[in-house]
């Protein structure tokens, strides 16, 4: 009985004009979104393989000299894009995808497409993520705003509960009809995109991304049968199907356009971030003054030298049989490093706090949910940026760390570091977080999501067996 | 078949739409309600349907109670209203085979279907074409159609003749009488005496929600049932002016 509603539902919609433009459209924009993306996606991996290449390079062929020198030269790291990064670029262009690692300082990111650009550029950006989180809604809502509205106003939902249907089978089958009409645009796309994932992408990663495709497409899925169980509900409900239209556009502008700019400002207003001076500032007052604030550098240093004399049991540095400069520059890296994560680590905690009361806020628009975990599928988040970010910074650790025990080994005061030297720094290698610490960022996500998921089911269901016919 | 007892309808608004209305059809009786607008035939075929719930009484098909036998009760009757609404991207063939299979009737052949069609005097292109382009008249047809497909054992109609044309009309009253014969109930709500006249068993006075009279059309020539016609409804005038 159901199967055979939305077989008809399905032929309905697919002769009716309407539908067949609108789905055109979409389905020419979902493509060109995918294939742009694709493309960027591409290029830009090729140049970050290259890029990686080329520092490495750079660092290898360094001309011999003090060690603290090369590790003032330092390398780059460059954030890998994964193949998925194709449906959602995420907060990548925000956040920037490359860092220089040097003696010292942890620096920021850099390549941050979105500082240049203009706040209105963020709505002309076709990216995959935009057309399949808020067009094809739109798409939803034009399909469903008259499934009951309309028949009622035709006079066919009395004919068709006058021959004993059960509403609920009514209900099921419109959605299963809507959803099979999706499936028509949806289809050939994720069969495009699986394409397009499989080209892009060596046999490894993509081994690494086909369950985070499923999820995506079993994300998405939940998103617009979320979406036509509101049109359902909404539709059984309304007096008239102009009203179902005019109630569900609402709803589509509150949750697409509206929620996402209130859940910014919000969470600016009660997490705010230091800008970038103010934060630059306290971690260099920390290094100078020190983190208690009357520990100043010159009497660290002072301390370090006293400790060290006393370990030899020597009476002045040249006495020792270690160049002391080395011991030195590594104390006040590793103090740097204790300033850094606690400021860093403050950061990057109120970000994430920022990312959770996003999540939360998916309790009052799905789009929020469905934002988050599309750019968590992806490897586009702020979660996986963070976990590349402390990867770097542990590289840059390990290197300085090398290139300071080498100045600790030689006295000389002219010692020049080997080509051997650089080559026992092994290259820089990136795992990307492991799928279920992804999905652990995004438990706020899905929490709220199966909140929508059953209420609008649920509401549907209760919506269709209470209407009026 | 169909059982009325006590049926009573207050709307929301007060007005009684309603008043105890107790009626039997039996299988193969054909009974025609009349009355002018707001006489109360809509709500006492709303209320067969279960389209509304009854104030008080209540309404039967089969001995069952249809407010607590929504989906049985549902599974005898067939329902046409005054304008049968077709889904117009499908073709007549499709309209009829989705309301059958919704009625419970879903392994006909394609051939069976077009029995159906014949059955009923629908030309067999008309079949193959998308109902947009269909008149009056076919549409009421491929509401009989549905119901001879649904095996229906009562009929529920709502003024299903107005604005049919003569002949579509008459056409119409043969098939009705056509199924009355083979042993349906039916229930015509009508303005139309000539009609009831001639496909009726029985009519049913109604006014301001009650039924005043009913009487058999085989002992009444048209001229008699006119005149009883416009008799109740001065009584039902006098009625309303003492109240």
């Amino acid at each position: 009985m159901i199967a055979r509603i939305a077989r008809k539902e399905f032929t309905e919609m697919v002769r009716d004009g309407r539908f067949r433009g609108g789905a055109l459209i979409v389905l020419v924009l979902l493509l060109s979104a995918l294939l742009m993306g694709w493309k960027h996606y591409s290029d830009v991996s090729a140049q970050h393989t290259a890029a990686q290449r080329a520092t490495r390079e750079q660092w290898l062929k360094q001309e011999p000299k003090n060690p603290h020198s090369a590790a003032h030269y330092g390398v780059y790291a460059f954030k890998p894009k994964l193949p998925l990064s194709f449906v959602d670029q995420g907060v990548d262009d925000y956040v920037g995808v490359a860092v220089w690692l040097e003696a010292h300082k942890q620096n920021d990111f850099r390549y941050r497409p979105a500082q240049d650009a203009t706040a209105v550029q963020r709505f002309s950006e076709l990216t995959a993520a935009t057309v399949l989180q808020l067009l094809l809604p739109l798409l939803i809502i034009l399909l469903g705003f008259s499934t009951f509205a309309g028949e009622r106003e035709q006079g066919t939902l009395k004919q068709l509960v006058s021959l004993g249907v059960a509403k609920r089978d009514l209900a099921l089958g419109k959605a299963l009809g809507v959803l099979a009409a999706l499936a028509v645009l949806l289809v050939p796309a994720t069969v495009i995109g699986l394409g397009a994932l499989a080209l892009a992408s060596g046999p490894e990663s993509l081994a690494m991304s086909t369950p985070r495709l499923g999820l995506l497409a079993l994300s998405y899925l939940g998103y617009y049968t979320l979406f036509i169980a509101v049109a359902l509900a909404v539709s059984a409900w309304a007096k008239s199907s102009r009203f179902a239209l005019v109630a569900l556009l609402g709803f589509w502008i509150l949750q697409s356009l509206v929620a996402p700019r209130v859940a910014t400002d919000l969470t600016r207003w009660l997490y705010p971030t230091p800008s970038a001076l103010e934060f630059a500032k306290s971690v260099s007052d920390d290094i100078a003054k020190g983190m208690d604030g009357h520990s100043s550098q010159d009497e660290r240093t002072q301390a370090l030298e006293r400790s060290v004399l006393k370990q030899y049991g020597a009476k002045k540095l040249e006495d020792l049989p270690i160049n002391f400069a080395g011991v030195a520059l590594q104390a006040s890296e590793e103090y740097g490093y204790r300033v850094y994560d606690k400021h860093f680590g403050a950061l990057w905690d109120r970000f994430e706090r920022q990312n959770t009361l996003h999540q939360v806020g998916a309790i009052f628009a799905p789009l929020l949910a469905i934002r988050s975990l599309s750019m968590g599928l992806s490897g586009t988040d702020f979660a996986q940026h963070r976990h590349f970010a402390t990867a770097a910074e542990s590289y840059r650790r390990v290197m300085i760390k090398a290139m300071n025990d080498d100045v600790t080994l030689h006295k000389d005061a002219d010692h020049k570091a080997t080509s051997e030297v650089y080559r026992s720094l092994p290259d820089f290698e990136y795992a990307p977080l492991p799928l279920p610490s992804v999905l652990a960022a995004q438990v706020w996500s899905l929490v709220c999501f199966g909140v929508w998921l059953i209420g609008s089911t649920l509401a549907a269901l209760y919506a269709a067996t209470r209407m009026e016919v | 078949m169909l059982e009325a007892v006590e049926l009573t309808k207050h709307y929301a608004n007060a007005t009684l739409a309603l008043d105890r209305l107790s009626l039997r059809i039996e299988p193969g009786e054909i009974f025609c309600l009349l009355g002018p607008n707001g006489a109360g035939k809509t709500t006492t075929i709303s209320l067969f349907l279960g389209f509304v719930a009854p104030s008080s009484g209540s309404a039967r098909i089969k001995d069952l109670d249809v407010q607590s036998h929504p989906l049985a009760t549902k599974r005898f009757v067939a329902y046409i209203p005054e304008q049968v609404m077709l889904y117009r991207n499908l073709t007549g063939l499709e309209n009829l085979e989705y309301f059958s299979a919704l009625a419970g009737q879903d392994s006909y052949s394609k051939a069976a279907l077009l029995g159906f069609f014949d059955e009923v005097g629908l030309p067999q292109e008309a079949a193959t074409r998308r109902v947009g382009t269909y008149s009056k008249g076919m549409r009421q047809k491929v509401g009989i159609a549905i119901a001879i497909a649904k095996k229906a054992e009562a009929l529920l109609l709502d003024e299903p003749t107005s604005g049919l044309d003569p002949k579509a009309s008459n056409e119409f009253s043969a098939l009705l009488k056509r199924l009355g014969a083979s042993g349906v109930a039916v229930l015509m709500a009508t303005h139309d005496l000539f009609r009831a006249k001639e496909a009726g068993t029985r009519v049913g006075i109604m006014s301001a929600g009650k039924l005043l009279t009913t009487a058999r059309t085989e002992d009444l020539s048209y001229e008699q049932l006119e005149r009883l016609y416009l008799e109740s409804m001065a009584g039902g005038a006098m009625q309303g002016v003492k109240r």
